[in-house]
């Protein structure tokens, strides 16, 4: 038997159901591109189709579904990057004019960025390094774009950023490498788990910092 | 269908958990043409088109300043090791991540081109693209959730096929389809390659048509139709 007795024969029943549902969201996706001939509608519609193959890649409702949702989503994104990107410029190219593609230096005048910002951050990084792993990463790195956002408001200059994409790299490599000890040498996984939390928190974290550098070369232009 | 029967001789495998890469002849051979053509681009300059000029005698050169040049290139190999991941990886999902990999690659180096006819065309084509990774993956998710594994290894081993199988396997090939852009999506792919930068290019090309070969002996692995 391919599914274990101690998952309920109700949640097994739900797998044909939400096959059917995911691939009728991407015929409805598809019916819409089909009657739509405005190419930005297209590319959104489009995004449907991709949330379609979503459904059905969470269908399956292991760990390993999970495991394969977060490429899947990645590429997703990945894409519509891309052909945004591309549309963009073709409109750029007829048009003659140049657009940015965020549209900063925003004007961040809040009270909170003048007065709180160091506590909130540190708090935000300490409970990040406190979770650790991936929602650690992502908790931490708001706290640094926190304080990216506040320092970028008083006008304070930041070199440091520029080290944060190097921290950034030596982290993937752990997390590569903890990895490789989970599948290469099993019996010393407490290393691998550690190896690899360790360096998804810093990664996610100075990913989500490295959002502070794009803005910072945003505003040298100013 | 077995392993041995239609990649040649089973070489070994690399057994990492349950994702077991499996050595033959087929797929090494596939992986080296894959690498060797992604070193012969890396070291290779680009060309320079040569345009007859329309009523007079004058010739027209398109050139591809470096800046170009370079983001090209690096694209450009970044597509041909992706090639040569999905020739020789032992896992489906894995195999169809290097094939969405490929088509967002081919995106990529065609983007910073100059002309409005190549950029229209990739639009097209990535619409596709992404339009294809509903079958590309949901295939991938319904042969795990019918057989349990991803790795072709183990599948190969199985002794039956389910018919959500051969289900997944017509989803597989729509998407391998429309990610690599072969017919009958090939129209915006051919309009691609109308742009300067040949090595580059072509990359595009090797990529798919090693992709659709390697998809068959995939196919026929997860099936067994002898």
């Amino acid at each position: 038997m391919l599914v274990p007795d101690l998952v309920s024969p109700f949640v097994v029943s739900l797998y044909n159901p939400v096959i059917a549902v995911g691939i009728l969201v991407g015929f409805i996706g598809l019916l819409g591109i089909s009657f739509q001939k405005n190419d930005l509608s297209v590319l959104i519609l489009t995004d449907i189709v991709g949330i379609a193959m979503l459904i059905v890649v969470a269908a399956v409702a292991t760990d390993l579904a999970e495991a394969l949702i977060l490429p899947g989503l990645v590429v997703e994104l990945a894409e519509i990057l891309a052909i945004s990107e591309i549309l963009m410029s073709r409109e750029m190219r007829k048009s003659g004019k140049k657009v940015e593609l965020l549209p900063v230096p925003l004007s961040l005048d809040m009270e909170i960025l003048k007065t709180a910002p160091n506590f909130i951050a540190l708090a935000l990084v300490a409970y990040g390094v406190f979770l650790t792993g991936f929602t650690g990463g992502a908790v931490a790195g708001v706290g640094i774009l926190f304080y990216v956002l506040s320092k970028t408001y008083r006008g304070i200059p930041f070199g440091l950023w520029e080290g944060m994409s190097g921290a950034s790299g030596i982290a993937w490599c752990l997390w590569i490498a903890g990895f490789l000890i989970f599948f290469v040498f099993p019996q010393i996984w407490l290393l691998g788990l550690f190896l690899s939390s360790c360096g998804l928190l810093v990664k996610v974290a100075s990913k989500i910092g490295l959002v502070g550098v794009m803005g910072r070369e945003e505003f040298k232009k100013e | 269908m077995d392993i041995a029967t239609i990649s040649g001789q089973l070489l070994g495998t690399i057994p990492l958990g349950d994702i077991v890469p499996y050595i033959t002849p087929f797929n090494l051979f596939m992986f080296a043409g894959a690498l060797t053509f992604t070193l012969l681009i890396a070291i290779s300059r680009t060309e320079t088109q040569v345009e007859a000029g329309f009523g007079s005698l004058k010739d027209r050169e398109v050139k591809v300043g470096i800046k170009e040049f370079r983001i090209r290139r690096f694209l450009a190999i970044i597509c041909g090791l992706a090639t040569a991941g999905a020739m020789i990886t032992g896992d489906l999902f894995n195999f169809t991540l290097f094939v969405a990999l490929i088509g967002i690659v081919n995106i990529g180096i065609v983007s910073a081109v100059k002309q409005i006819d190549v950029l229209d065309a990739a639009f097209q084509y990535g619409l596709i693209a992404m339009m294809a990774s509903l079958p590309l993956f949901g295939g991938a998710a319904l042969v795990l959730a019918s057989t349990g594994t991803l790795s072709l290894f183990q599948l190969s081993q199985a002794t039956f096929t389910p018919v959500m199988v051969t289900f997944a396997s017509v989803l597989l090939i729509l998407g391998v389809a429309g990610e690599t852009g072969v017919a009958p999506f090939y129209a915006t792919k051919a309009e691609m390659f109308r742009t300067p930068g040949s090595p580059f290019i072509l990359i595009i090309h090797l990529s798919s048509l090693l992709v659709i070969v390697r998809t068959i002996e995939i196919l026929l692995i997860i099936n067994k139709p002898f």
